[in-house]
């Protein structure tokens, strides 16, 4: 039985594509066979994000819907083994994504796979909805700012109310939270939250740190997930990320990186 | 911060409010049966008959059609101001909008447990009358953001944290044992008794028997502070529990 991961955050724009392709790219870098479904119908992006747009014939409503098969759908990914891509629809309307479709996918896609990672859309809708209905675990991708943390908050009330397991009362779902786009000098300035501050207020496990980073624009604009790259620290970041996820214990890395020339200001503050 | 409410041009702003509201839980529809019991309740404490605004909850009812607009005429006959009705079938709706009543969706499935004597000789001006002690809630977590945790009876003790954008409400205290970052609203049904206590007031909004404060209104000093919030000559006092 595979492990159902959802990616999600309420806000949109913090990352959650960029995660959900880094993520799952990463799990299946150390062995697991990992499939990632877009959920977000009709802003289909994780395509783009991990390079296979041109290769997209069918997508996730059209299995749904009866009209292609789960592994006419199925696009393996070129750079790395044991991962597939199962797109969303750009054109269909989202109300086709049907709970008990989306439940016999991914009950087929249990039998074979290690891990099914879901990437959700923005909002608190629909679509978001049964993105984390079926799931085992939660990313919730967060930028250290208000907003992003409030949206956060919301979902994490969701996901303790509205998925299969909180409504047949099993063992609730993971929560873990990813903190992305994070700028220590930003931090430092107080434009940014520290990271204490975020996870006062959300209360929930820290599984990574991504520092805000040239590499992920590049990453997603070249259609490579960004843990390919493990020069950047983005990628070494999401590598972290996946082990803690695969129950490592991992130090946090990044969290107080500073430019050159600007180290002097490294030990004012945010350092726990 | 400001939600730039003071526009000149503007003739009214919208508030959100939650004010302390009567509701008449009918568990009979005949006008005269209710007539009955109101003289006997106007006698016992006229002061809460003075054009006081009531709910009539017709949740209990099992009837399609009411004489709404006799009700209506009994209730205002005493002196009590129909303002809404809860629950109901869609003609009972209909009526209630056509008699220019507000009209509420049912409460969702309450306990049923207290209801057993209802419209008990009750004559205070509570929400509604209940013969058992007044039972509190305990909800251990953090309340988060869209969450609304309420104890209709007695104290809500929150053990966690109350984050922005959620609010706790309790017909008597609202006990938080971590930040208090949302909306606390205590003494709903109107208990000028209750008091909002927490470790730490960073509130959005603390009401008690519908008179409030906002954030912006509270002295910076006890931000961050453990508080307790009492109501005095109608304003909310708030004092360091330090």
């Amino acid at each position: 039985m595979a492990k159902i991961i959802v990616v999600t955050s309420g806000k949109g724009g913090v990352g959650k594509t960029t995660s959900a392709a880094a993520i799952a790219t990463g799990l299946a870098l150390r062995g697991n066979k990992t499939v990632v479904i877009d959920f977000d119908v009709g802003l289909r992006n994780l395509d783009l994000i991990m390079g296979c747009e041109r290769r997209v014939v069918y997508d996730l409503i059209n299995v749904i819907q009866g009209e292609a098969g789960l592994n006419q759908a199925l696009i393996r990914d070129k750079r790395t083994e044991n991962l597939h891509i199962l797109p969303a629809s750009q054109t269909r309307d989202k109300e086709a994504l049907t709970p008990e479709g989306v439940e016999k996918v991914l009950e087929t896609l249990s039998q074979e796979y290690d891990f099914i990672v879901c990437d959700s859309p923005a909002g608190i809708e629909h679509g978001a909805q049964l993105a984390m209905y079926f799931a085992d675990e939660a990313i919730v991708v967060t930028n250290p700012e208000v907003s992003s943390v409030r949206d956060s908050d919301r979902i994490l009330g969701l996901l303790a109310s509205k998925t299969r397991r909180a409504e047949r009362s099993e063992p609730p779902v993971r929560e873990h939270l990813l903190i992305t786009r994070y700028d220590p000098n930003r931090v430092t300035s107080g434009d940014m939250l520290t990271l204490e501050d975020v996870r006062e207020i959300l209360a929930i496990n820290l599984v990574g740190l991504i520092p805000e980073s040239e590499a992920v624009l590049r990453a997603s604009n070249q259609g490579v997930p960004v843990v390919h790259d493990m020069d950047s620290d983005a990628g070494q970041a999401y590598a972290d990320t996946v082990s803690r996820l695969l129950g490592e214990d991992v130090p946090l890395r990044f969290h107080e990186y500073q430019k050159k020339g600007l180290l002097s200001r490294m030990f004012g503050g945010g350092r726990r | 911060m400001s939600l730039n409410m003071d526009r000149v041009a503007s003739a009214f702003t919208f508030k959100g409010g939650m004010l302390p509201m009567t509701v008449m839980e009918l568990t009979s529809a005949d006008p005269e049966q209710i007539r009955a019991q109101l003289a006997g309740k106007v006698s016992q404490s006229p002061a809460f008959f003075q054009h006081t605004p009531v709910v009539l909850s017709v949740e209990q009812l099992d009837e399609p059609h009411l004489a709404l607009e006799r009700i209506c005429a009994v209730c205002r006959a005493h002196k009590l101001l129909p303002v809404a009705v809860r629950g109901g079938t869609d003609p009972v709706k209909q009526s209630a909008w056509a008699l220019g009543l507000g009209w509420f969706p049912p409460q969702e499935a309450r306990p049923r447990a207290v209801e057993e004597a209802p419209l008990a000789a009750e004559p205070q001006p509570e929400g509604e009358a209940s013969p058992a002690p007044a039972v509190g809630r305990i909800y251990r977590g953090t309340v988060r953001s869209g969450q609304q945790v309420t104890a209709p009876e007695g104290d809500l003790v929150v053990v966690g944290a109350v984050n922005p954008g959620a609010e706790v409400l309790a017909a008597g205290s609202v006990h938080v044992y971590g930040p208090l970052r949302g909306r606390a609203l205590g003494g709903i049904h109107g208990d000028r008794q209750a008091g909002i206590f927490c470790k730490e007031l960073h509130a959005e909004l603390l009401s008690l028997a519908g008179n409030y404060k906002r954030l912006e209104d509270i002295d910076p000093r006890l931000l961050n502070q453990p508080v307790q919030v009492q109501l005095r000559d109608d304003q909310l006092n708030i004092s360091s529990l330090g």
